[in-house]
């Protein structure tokens, strides 16, 4: 397994490792039900360092990405971020990204770590086509990321990244911490306030102690954030959408920019049209029983759909999820059963946790 | 590690003699395994059940697993207390956070679980 420059932070702080997309990562520390929430309520750090990141600068390099997205580079505001994903000619997803519009020609995109190596070929073999004043480069292995997420994120964040203050949710920019240049970002994975700090692998361990010194910060796994992202119905690449969804069927449709070309935009189109798709849509349940990753979904007797993603949610007290059912059910409300149990679940509205501070 | 007054399925249940009734319940390496519990199904009391039959099932935050009747018998006590607070699944699986309770067992099917000391040793090897 490959281990992020903070592996050995993990092991000390008592972190259970396990296998994520070939990377050994902590799905948690003191507990996931304690992690959750305490990113709720006060901060945690987050080490998503096996994610993929791209640099792309120069017209021609924005231009190409263009052309590969679903979103238009073009029309993000400078200084923020939009998502969008990344599609093969039969519209299916590759894999979902934000781009971060730092200058004019400027970007800064995050993409999942699974798929890193197919979206990494990909866009940086348009390297080869542009002018030598363009780059598209992944910068994936040079970089760390750490997530600052809870109410008092920015608190605590201020003392170390001053600029911070200033920025909006979705909002972005290039920052320094002592001396050095890192990517700043008000976004995150779990509906709180919140950052996403990219650095230079070499800094990880200094930022991730100077972070964790304060008080009420802790560390967090991909266990409280998978549940914390569940409730707030935020999908995963990998497990709530691969090739086989198209981002109609991923509840995506905002973020597709019609007006523009892109690859797999004319299938799109044709799905559009047709109207007739299944949507990936937030579901629940009445008590603590949680619907299940692979569960069928029932309606009269039938099978309607697929739960994709399911657990008990710690900040609502019941059971979340996200499951694909066809539009003539997703008025929420509707009541289905999920599973080889039976499991009563209703359509939902999004997001399934309404309180998150993530815009405050 | 384990009590000595309980005997061990391969599954991680635990089965214990308590005045005439047989306790049964996850054990410690069970319980860190599934990490946070959030819901434990319980069986309604009277539920005739045979050793190795499904008679309750257990949900944490990662996964949901069937627990298995480590004898057969009748169910005649369910731990309610698990509704409002699985979480002593967790805080203590040997004690507070027992499942139901069996009678009528066959005494003679406990010969065929493990003791604490061989329970010890089957999850040692599994790891």
């Amino acid at each position: 397994m490959r281990r992020t420059p903070l592996y050995d932070e993990h092991i000390a702080l008592g972190g259970k490792v396990v296998d994520f997309h070939g990377w050994a990562l902590p799905v948690q520390f003191a507990g996931i039900l304690d992690e959750h929430h305490h990113t709720r309520s006060k901060a945690a750090l987050f080490d998503c360092s096996h994610m993929g990141e791209f640099i792309v600068t120069g017209q021609d390099a924005v231009q190409a990405f263009s052309d590969l997205v679903c979103l238009d580079p073009f029309k993000i505001p400078i200084g923020r971020g939009k998502y969008g994903a990344i599609l093969q000619e039969d519209g299916g997803i590759i894999d979902d990204v934000i781009a971060f519009r730092l200058g004019e020609f400027d970007l800064f995109v995050v993409t999942n770590a699974g798929p890193l190596d197919i979206v990494s070929k990909k866009l940086c073999a348009e390297q080869a086509k542009f002018a030598s004043d363009s780059v598209l480069r992944d910068v994936s292995n040079d970089t760390a990321k750490i997530d600052i997420q809870g109410p008092i994120a920015r608190d605590v964040l201020l003392s170390e990244i001053p600029e911070c203050g200033s920025l909006k949710y979705y909002q972005a920019r290039r920052a320094q911490w002592k001396g050095i240049d890192i990517v700043l970002a008000r976004t995150g994975y779990t509906g709180e306030m919140g950052f996403e700090l990219f650095v230079p692998n070499r800094i990880a361990v200094d930022l991730w102690r100077a972070l964790l010194a304060y008080p009420n910060v802790k560390p967090a796994g991909l266990g409280a954030r998978d549940t914390l992202r569940t409730e707030m119905c935020y999908g995963l690449s990998g497990q709530d959408f691969d090739t086989s969804r198209t981002p109609l069927e991923a509840a995506m449709a905002s973020f597709i920019a019609w007006d523009k070309d892109f690859v797999g935009k004319q299938s799109l189109v044709a799905q559009r049209d047709s109207g007739n798709y299944a949507v990936l849509t937030p579901i629940k349940t009445a008590d603590r029983r949680a619907p299940r990753h692979g569960f069928d979904v029932q309606h009269n007797g039938s099978v309607v759909g697929v739960v994709t993603s399911g657990t008990f949610g710690p900040s609502v007290g019941h059971g979340v999820g996200l499951a694909y059912l066809p539009q003539e059910l997703l008025h929420p409300g509707t009541k289905l059963t999920a599973g080889p149990k039976e499991l009563e679940i209703e359509v939902t509205s999004v997001p399934i946790y309404t309180a998150g501070t993530c815009r405050s | 590690m384990y009590p000595d007054d309980c005997k061990y399925t391969k599954e991680h249940e635990w089965i214990r003699a308590e005045g005439g009734l047989y306790a049964v319940g996850i054990t410690s390496f069970a319980a860190e395994q599934l990490g946070d519990v959030t819901y434990v199904d319980l069986p309604k009391p009277g539920k005739q059940v045979k050793q190795g039959e499904s008679t309750a099932a257990v949900e944490s935050v990662k996964a949901a697993s069937d627990i298995y009747a480590p004898a057969g018998g009748r169910v005649v006590e369910v731990n309610t207390a698990l509704g409002d607070a699985p979480e002593l699944v967790n805080e203590g699986p040997f004690e507070a956070g027992w499942f139901f309770k069996l009678e009528g067992v066959d005494a003679a099917e406990l010969s065929n679980l493990m003791d604490a000391k061989a329970y010890a040793a089957y999850v040692e090897a599994q790891h």
